[in-house]
């Protein structure tokens, strides 16, 4: 197991290191001068040479790479040219907001997931297995922005049910938060219902079909036993890696939705980032949320070595 | 050959996608009114025997404005998919016959793809190269590289391993030929499937780039910048974001339909053995 | 013979393309008896046994004439009586090769189960009567076997598992379906004599399916031998042994070699 853990972990660096290299190169070949957007047209040729040797720009690019990452790992990640602040403080300002949002998407689609694709799987082919996979079908098919506009003017404009806009800080009040929150999680949840009834299900068919569920039924348990004990066990441990990916997908799901209800996360910083070229506050954004996804791969792979006795035992080595 | 069963998910795929790829046909030949034309003194129409599905806030023909948005969704669909699956198929193949050393190095270049989740591939895309179409086809095809590169990979590993593969490397047969005789015919159904799936996903992508103002620009009509020019209108006139999103929301699950249908069947097809 | 414990007419097992699997197997099974089916690979010997405990997988389709067991007709039973009697009476040892055993579970957590469900027992005394069951059955330190993944026991250990936990339940009924395939001559010998004993010390009657057809002559009195979905002959062990009628029967014979006791060929 610490074998393991150590080549992931390895392995994890590596795919950091490429991330990196993959953001660094394709940022560096975007169109236009950083020294010149920062001066202004305004600016003497004199001056921006000068600027651009002060920003090391004048190096060769691996040169500057290092001195990039170098910077990166000390904790330097620049200062928005939109914000004119730091950007690490930005993004740390932000995500309190998105990873409310993402949780909370993640509380309301679990338990309905769960409960839609077992189920779904128990009664595979009878009505309610059309009605999970419906579900399933129209939540991974319905665009979020177009189910945020919907929700929109049905539960905030007619009924008055939510705020139409805007988010309440949690100093302002930890309900009125959750509640400026919730109109928003709930279309975030709705395409995490589809994509978590599909892998439930599928993954709890598996399981049915196993040879181990013949255990059971030869002695005559009763049908939920055999579910509840023997399917479940093993049904549920690949689902539980899966949502762990996809939480590390919502730092960047949420881009759609926190523009729409104009919620102050990462999402609409990465979307401020894109429209105004601040190729600073945009590296610092994609190299962390990319490196939240490779940590969390890897706690995820670790975790389901961990929850799997064949594999934590040393029993088998296959997936 | 195994006649393919016709099932109800891929048959009502099949009916969707028929729907959006006929309007899109039908709006190089006829187009009930001029899609970009404004009229102010005819907004937020609802339906009528002049304006079949209405008028937005310009006045334009929601109905024509439409017809014309699904060349744009089939098109960035299909162009953006089928490049990003031919770059990720060869690399995956690749990487699944070449010596350790190569085969690392690509995965590893896929696996630091893979890290970049959802959007935000294509956003970094869109900010290096600029807003418009042609960028929001490049950056959707090189979102799709990683997904066709890892499934032909582990489609080849598996294929390595079957007998006739073996046999036919034990005869001399040459890695290329290996793989466009036997191989790739093998894999075939798993990547039309996901293929079409793939699709769905890329329309999904392209009008949420629009809705965001950097995919499709303004005057032309795409289904996400149709949603996103009528956001504002919504809480006051909430008619004008209905029809748009239906059809976006028909060309999608048509195409992810069409590719669980296909996929239910190979996985029927191989339980039959 | 006396009682008749088990008796089936008629069985017919179909798949959803409709290739009969079974086709009209009838067959009976009496107090005391250790009865053989025999049979290759696909010849419908282990469906006729999983359509004995109502456990066919799905997508199968089982028909019969008639099937009582205990004196009780199946068919008018209700689902959860059919479920008990079956699941309480008859003990079931599977093959060896199939992971029958759940691999997340610990032994003792699975064990117990249809003791505890039949029997409203708790956990306490499900484990105590499981330790007694497996040193029954030969094992030496039933705590560690409790204690343990079925992925770290061997074949031989998790074999006798299987057959203590058919024990569980006090069944007057054993159904064996492969119970020695890919274990070794030694355990394969002690599972058998394990087999033998209960028939023979405790009286409980075993239905034995295998293709093995030196075991099934060694300790089966009865046997019926089954080729594509049909009983093709049955009788006494050693009349269809020595005297086949069926051509099938001649050719499966034919093509193995008896060692008798002293070694020569017979």
């Amino acid at each position: 197991m610490i074998r393991y853990i150590i080549k992931r972990l390895f392995s994890g660096l590596v795919v950091l290191f490429i991330v990196s290299f993959i953001t660094f190169y394709i940022l560096s070949i975007i169109p236009g001068d950083t020294a010149l957007m920062r001066l202004g047209t305004e600016a003497t040729p004199e001056l921006v040479a000068q600027l651009r040797a002060s920003m090391g720009l004048d190096l060769p690019w691996y040169e500057r790479y290092i001195h990039w990452i170098g910077a990166f790992l000390r904790g330097d990640w620049g200062e928005s040219l939109v914000f004119g602040e730091d950007v690490f403080t930005l993004i740390l300002q932000r995500l309190p907001v998105t990873i409310t949002l993402a949780a909370l998407s993640l509380l309301i689609a679990i338990p309905i997931a769960t409960i839609m694709g077992v189920v779904s799987a128990i009664y595979q082919n009878r009505w309610i297995d059309y009605v999970a996979r419906t579900l399933m079908q129209i939540g991974e098919a319905v665009p979020q922005f177009w189910l945020a506009l919907i929700f929109l003017v049905v539960f905030a404009g007619q009924l008055g049910w939510f705020p139409v806009a805007g988010y309440v800080p949690f100093e302002e009040g930890m309900l009125d938060s959750l509640h400026s929150l919730l109109l928003p999680a709930i279309v975030i949840s709705f395409g995490l219902i589809g994509i978590l009834i599909r892998i439930i299900r599928s993954s709890m068919l598996t399981a049915l079909q196993q040879d181990f569920m013949l255990m059971p039924k030869v002695n005559g348990l009763p049908g939920k036993t055999a579910i509840f004990k023997y399917a479940f066990r093993s049904a549920l441990i690949a689902p539980v890696t899966t949502v762990m990916m996809q939480l590390a997908g919502l730092l960047t799901g949420t881009v759609l939705v926190e523009s729409i209800f104009a919620l102050p996360g990462i999402g609409r910083l990465l979307l401020v980032a894109v429209e105004q070229r601040d190729i600073l506050l945009l590296q610092g954004l994609v190299m962390f949320i990319t490196a939240t996804v490779v940590l969390i791969n890897f706690l995820a792979d670790i975790l389901y070595r961990f929850i799997n006795p064949l594999i934590r035992l040393g029993g088998e080595e296959s997936a | 050959m195994h006649k393919l069963k016709a099932n109800r998910t891929f048959i009502l795929g099949i009916i969707f996608v028929s729907i959006v790829v006929g309007l899109c046909f039908i709006s190089f030949l006829y187009l009930p009114h001029d899609p970009n034309k404004m009229n102010t003194t005819e907004r937020f129409l609802m339906p009528n025997p002049e304006y079949l599905l209405g008028t937005d806030q310009f006045g334009r023909d929601i109905f024509s404005r439409i017809m014309v948005s699904t060349r744009y969704a089939l098109l960035v669909g299909i162009v953006s998919v089928t490049a990003g699956a031919i770059v990720g198929i060869t690399l995956g193949a690749l990487a699944g016959i070449a010596q350790k050393f190569l085969q690392s190095l690509i995965m590893r270049i896929i696996d630091g793809l893979m890290a970049f989740p959802g959007m935000l591939l294509a956003l970094m895309f869109v900010a290096v190269l600029g807003k418009g179409l042609g960028n929001a086809v490049l950056a959707i095809a090189i979102f799709m590289i990683p997904s066709f590169a890892r499934l032909a990979y582990s489609l080849v590993i598996d294929q390595k391993n079957e007998l006739y593969v073996k046999a036919a490397r034990s005869l001399g047969a040459n890695r290329w030929y290996i793989v466009r005789k036997h191989i790739l015919p093998a894999m075939l159904p798993r990547l039309i499937t996901q293929w079409s799936s793939s699709i769905g996903s890329a329309i999904l992508l392209e009008s949420s780039l629009s809705f965001l103002g950097l995919g499709v620009q303004p005057p032309n009509a795409s289904l996400g910048l149709m949603l996103s020019e009528a956001q504002q209108f919504t809480l006051t006139n909430p008619y004008i974001a209905i029809p748009p999103g239906i059809v976006l929301v028909i060309a999608i699950l048509g195409f992810n339909l069409i590719g669980d249908g296909l996929n239910d069947s190979i996985v029927e097809r191989r339980s039959a053995k | 013979m006396s009682g008749k414990l088990l008796s089936i007419k008629g069985l017919r097992i179909h798949d959803r393309a409709g290739n009969r699997l079974v086709d009209g197997v009838s067959l009976e099974l009496y107090d005391d008896e250790f009865v053989g089916i025999v049979g290759e690979s696909g010849s419908g010997k282990s469906l006729t046994a999983r359509a004995l405990l109502h456990a066919v997988p799905s997508g199968l389709s089982v028909h019969y004439d008639e099937y009582e067991v205990f004196n009780q007709q199946i068919a008018s039973l209700a689902d959860q009586k059919k479920r008990e009697l079956i699941g309480k009476k008859i003990g079931f040892v599977p093959q060896n090769t199939i992971a029958f055993l759940h691999p997340f579970l610990k032994v003792k957590q699975q064990i117990g189960d249809g003791y505890q469900y039949h029997f409203k027992k708790g956990k306490h005394e499900s484990l105590k009567k499981a330790k007694e069951l497996l040193k029954k059955v030969g094992i030496q330190d039933p705590e560690r076997v409790l204690n343990a993944y079925p992925f770290e026991l061997s074949g031989g250990m998790k074999q006798r598992v299987q057959i203590a936990s058919a024990l569980m339940t006090d069944p007057e009924l054993i159904i064996a379906d492969e119970p020695t395939t890919a274990l070794d001559t030694v355990h394969q010998r002690q599972v058998m004599n394990l087999f033998s004993d209960l028939n023979q010390k405790e009286q409980i009657p075993i239905l034995f399916i295998s293709h093995d057809l030196h075991i099934i002559r060694k300790y089966c009195q009865r046997v019926y031998v089954m080729h594509n979905g049909k009983i093709v002959e049955s009788g006494p062990t050693e009349k269809v042994f020595t005297h086949p009628e069926h051509e099938y029967t001649k050719t499966l014979i034919a093509s193995t070699l008896f060692l008798t006791e002293t070694g020569t060929v017979q």
